[in-house]
């Protein structure tokens, strides 16, 4: 499907936004003042809003836009006297070359395609050990064999596939040794970022965490680990220890959303552990917060080992994709 | 009978009064008619039994927790269905035996002395810990109420293997190259993969570190010896329930095989042939008990509470050790058993009389005794328990590959 230009699943996504807001200003398609504002222009491109925020710098660097005292960016240069306009894209004769637009939609499948992949990939790791058949991953996708290569590559990246001795890709098995290392892994890993990040996160969504859980609304544990991941660890100024702990986790949250959906019971200790976290870091006890994590990791391991014996009882099931093969 | 005379019609109709039903979830070692009988007469209430094989009787109690109010099963069966969320702990302080249950379950082992064993000794899921984990450390509530229990070997052929000799038999017999095609192994991947295990290690093919908690990579050597020996023919086959094992023995297919205590009795004239194995190794050992279901609340649950407390008072307790299971508080059923039952199967003496069973059949002839002996002979040699291992998910899909690789085993 990428057949003409096989590399444009692989530009990054706010070089291609930044292109077609670049040829529309250039092109004096928008008016000098025109205000800018990330959420309509990735409802536009149908991409999400990080890709906007980044491109808009871009071209802030560049002198083709710039900031001013409201929300967004001004299109053309700080002049004095210049009047923002506040009117939406589509009433101006807004272009998106068709080049771009293949590589918008490529963009978006690619996404689409490795998401559902990856969560299948993770998935099957606690049936056992599978190789992962390249041709037929492209036919069960309907992609070229390149694209199945790109997607491949990312799993690799981020430890979910490995090449086996014959060159082979490999998936699994998950097992209980897997496990207690990837808990090391997070109770080193998971503490230290929260305290790097102590001065950088979001209180004011901690707090509404913090009153969600009072207020009994959160009822999915895997969610306030979400929330701890989005406002608090994610916030360490380190992305490569926060990219660790990002895809250290892809397998565990794959497990844990497998036993989720047989419909395994509510862990209300783990509600009640990160509702006392969450507290800690509302009130900055960074350091109470911190051991306090760690403690919680240590219980949450000897849980997901229970668990872990749990699946057992589930049967091989029928909707393994049929790229994947059993060693 | 004042009553009557003032309201005759009273007798031509139905009492109206509706029974009161108690559903026990288990597998047949301890869901017997004899005891479900005594039950009901001692209670009041119906009591129901749902009698089913260990691994479907392991999932329904994971995945259907609404229908059943007890759960009877083994310790190594608990996390599961106890991280599922299906049970409740149970109150130790309503348990009126509680004193009484056996330092085997409370402390992990006779005396202070003694090796707790590999694996999944009870008291390492005895009691729930203020995290809601199963630990040894004690605490006011309990997962499950300790109740019947043994220690299990194999049976052999005395015709291939001769006398056991004082020094005792060897798991090695169980893999050995003699008995060749006339091989047995019980299918449950928590009890059947250690009779394996522990023949393996025995006859020196594989050491393990932990044999009751063993790695990735003693799990493959394992199954790749077995598969090897599948290979070669060395299996029959495996079986499901006890009464399998026997029909292999009465058809005189196999000459070594996983088998359970009662079965001894239930080999009719192979009975001389086939016996019970003394293994100088050491027993792997189980421990059965009750749950209770996470949905009881109120009555429902005093009846629950009722029907645990009626398990320690001993009659049960006597039915079990008719066939060769030993009970918790052993000195509260002494009552219940003749001088004879007692002496043959807690003090290892030699049957002074023929013996009955549950069922009236007789299963000791006079003279005969006990193989390992009293009670604290053969609790204190377990070399390991039933076990749940950290990577049973592993082991049990290997273990499951290599036994629908085997096929049954049709006498």
């Amino acid at each position: 499907m990428t057949g003409k230009q096989p590399n444009s699943g692989q530009e990054p996504l706010y070089d291609t936004i930044s292109r077609i807001l670049r040829h529309n200003i250039t092109s004096g398609r928008l008016p000098d003042g025109l205000v800018l504002i990330e959420g309509p222009i990735a409802k536009v491109m149908q991409t999400s809003r990080a890709p906007v925020q980044a491109s808009l710098r871009m071209l802030n660097a560049e002198g083709l836009i710039h900031r001013f005292r409201g929300r967004g960016y001004l299109v053309g240069p700080a002049l004095p006297g210049l009047r923002p306009i506040r009117k939406a894209l589509d009433e101006f004769d807004f272009e998106i070359p068709s080049s771009s637009r293949s590589a918008l939609a490529v963009r978006g499948t690619w996404q689409r395609v490795y998401d559902k992949v990856e969560a299948e990939i993770a998935a099957c790791q606690i049936f056992g050990e599978f190789r992962v058949i390249e041709t037929e991953l492209a036919n069960h996708l309907g992609v070229s064999r390149t694209v199945a290569r790109d997607v491949l590559s990312r799993l690799n990246e981020r430890g979910l596939i490995r090449k086996g001795a014959t060159s082979h890709w490999l998936a699994g098995p998950l097992t209980a040794r897997t496990l207690r290392e990837k808990f090391e892994l997070r109770s080193i890993m998971e503490p230290a970022a929260l305290r790097l990040a102590a001065d950088w996160m979001d209180h004011a969504q901690i707090a509404r965490v913090c009153d969600q859980i009072e207020s009994g609304m959160t009822k999915d544990a895997a969610e306030l680990e979400d929330a701890l991941m989005k406002y608090c660890l994610s916030r360490a100024p380190n992305s490569a220890l926060v990219e660790i702990i990002t895809n250290n986790r892809l397998l565990l949250s794959a497990m844990d959303k497998a036993l989720s959906d047989l419909g395994l019971p509510v862990d209300t200790v783990a509600l009640d552990q990160y509702g006392t976290l969450f507290r800690l870091i509302k009130s900055h006890q960074i350091h109470a917060a911190t051991e306090y994590l760690r403690e919680h990791l240590r219980i949450l391991s000897y849980k997901s080992l229970a668990r872990l014996k749990i699946v057992a009882l589930i049967p091989e099931s029928d909707s393994i994709p049929k790229y994947l093969s059993r060693v | 009978m004042p009553a009557i005379t003032r309201n005759p019609h009273k007798l031509s109709s139905p009492p109206q009064v509706k029974r009161r039903i108690l559903r026990v979830r288990g597998t047949d070692v301890t869901l017997l008619d004899e005891v479900r009988q005594m039950a009901i007469a001692d209670l009041g209430f119906d009591i129901q039994h749902e009698s089913l094989d260990f691994l479907t009787c392991q999932h329904r109690a994971a995945m259907d927790p609404m229908n059943y109010d007890i759960y009877e099963q083994c310790f190594h069966n608990l996390d599961i269905v106890w991280y599922w969320g299906a049970l409740q702990p149970i109150e130790t302080r309503r348990i009126k035996q509680w004193d009484n249950i056996g330092d085997l379950a409370k402390t992990g082992g006779i005396s202070k002395y003694t090796w707790t064993g590999h694996g999944d000794a009870p008291v390492r899921k005895l009691y729930v810990q203020p995290d809601g984990t199963l630990g040894q450390q004690p605490m006011p509530t309990i997962s499950m109420l300790p109740t019947a229990h043994n220690v299990d070997s194999f049976g052999y052929d005395t015709r291939l293997f001769g006398a056991e000799g004082p020094e005792g038999s060897s798991w090695a017999w169980l893999l050995d190259r003699r008995a060749r095609g006339r091989i047995a192994l019980v299918d449950e991947p928590a009890i059947g993969i250690f009779d394996a295990a522990l023949a393996a290690e025995a006859n020196g093919d594989l050491t393990f570190q932990d044999i009751g908690n063993m790695t990735v990579d003693e799990i493959d050597s394992l199954m790749a010896l077995l598969e090897t020996l599948r290979q070669q023919g060395f299996f029959v086959g495996s079986w499901v329930s006890p009464d399998q094992a026997e029909a292999l023995v009465h058809a005189d297919r196999v000459s070594v095989q996983s088998m359970w205590s009662p079965s001894y009795a239930n080999l009719g004239p192979m009975k001389d042939v086939f016996r019970e194995s003394f293994p100088r190794e050491g027993y792997r050992a189980w421990h059965g008990g009750a749950s209770l279901a996470r949905h009881l609340t109120g009555s429902k649950l005093d009846m629950a509470y009722d029907y645990l407390n009626w398990w320690l008072t001993g009659p049960a307790g006597a039915v079990m050790a008719r066939q060769g299971h030993y009970m918790t508080n052993a000195e509260g059923l002494r009552e219940y058993l003749s001088p004879e039952e007692w002496g043959y199967w807690y003090d290892g003496d030699i049957a002074r009389c023929d013996l009955k069973g549950p069922d009236g059949r007789i299963v000791v002839r006079q003279g005969q005794r006990r193989p390992g002996g009293a009670y604290r002979e053969r609790v204190s040699r377990i070399a390991l328990w039933n076990t749940v291992m950290d990577e049973y998910n592993y082991a049990a899909r290997s273990w499951n590959r290599f036994i629908a690789a085997l096929g049954a085993a049709t006498p």
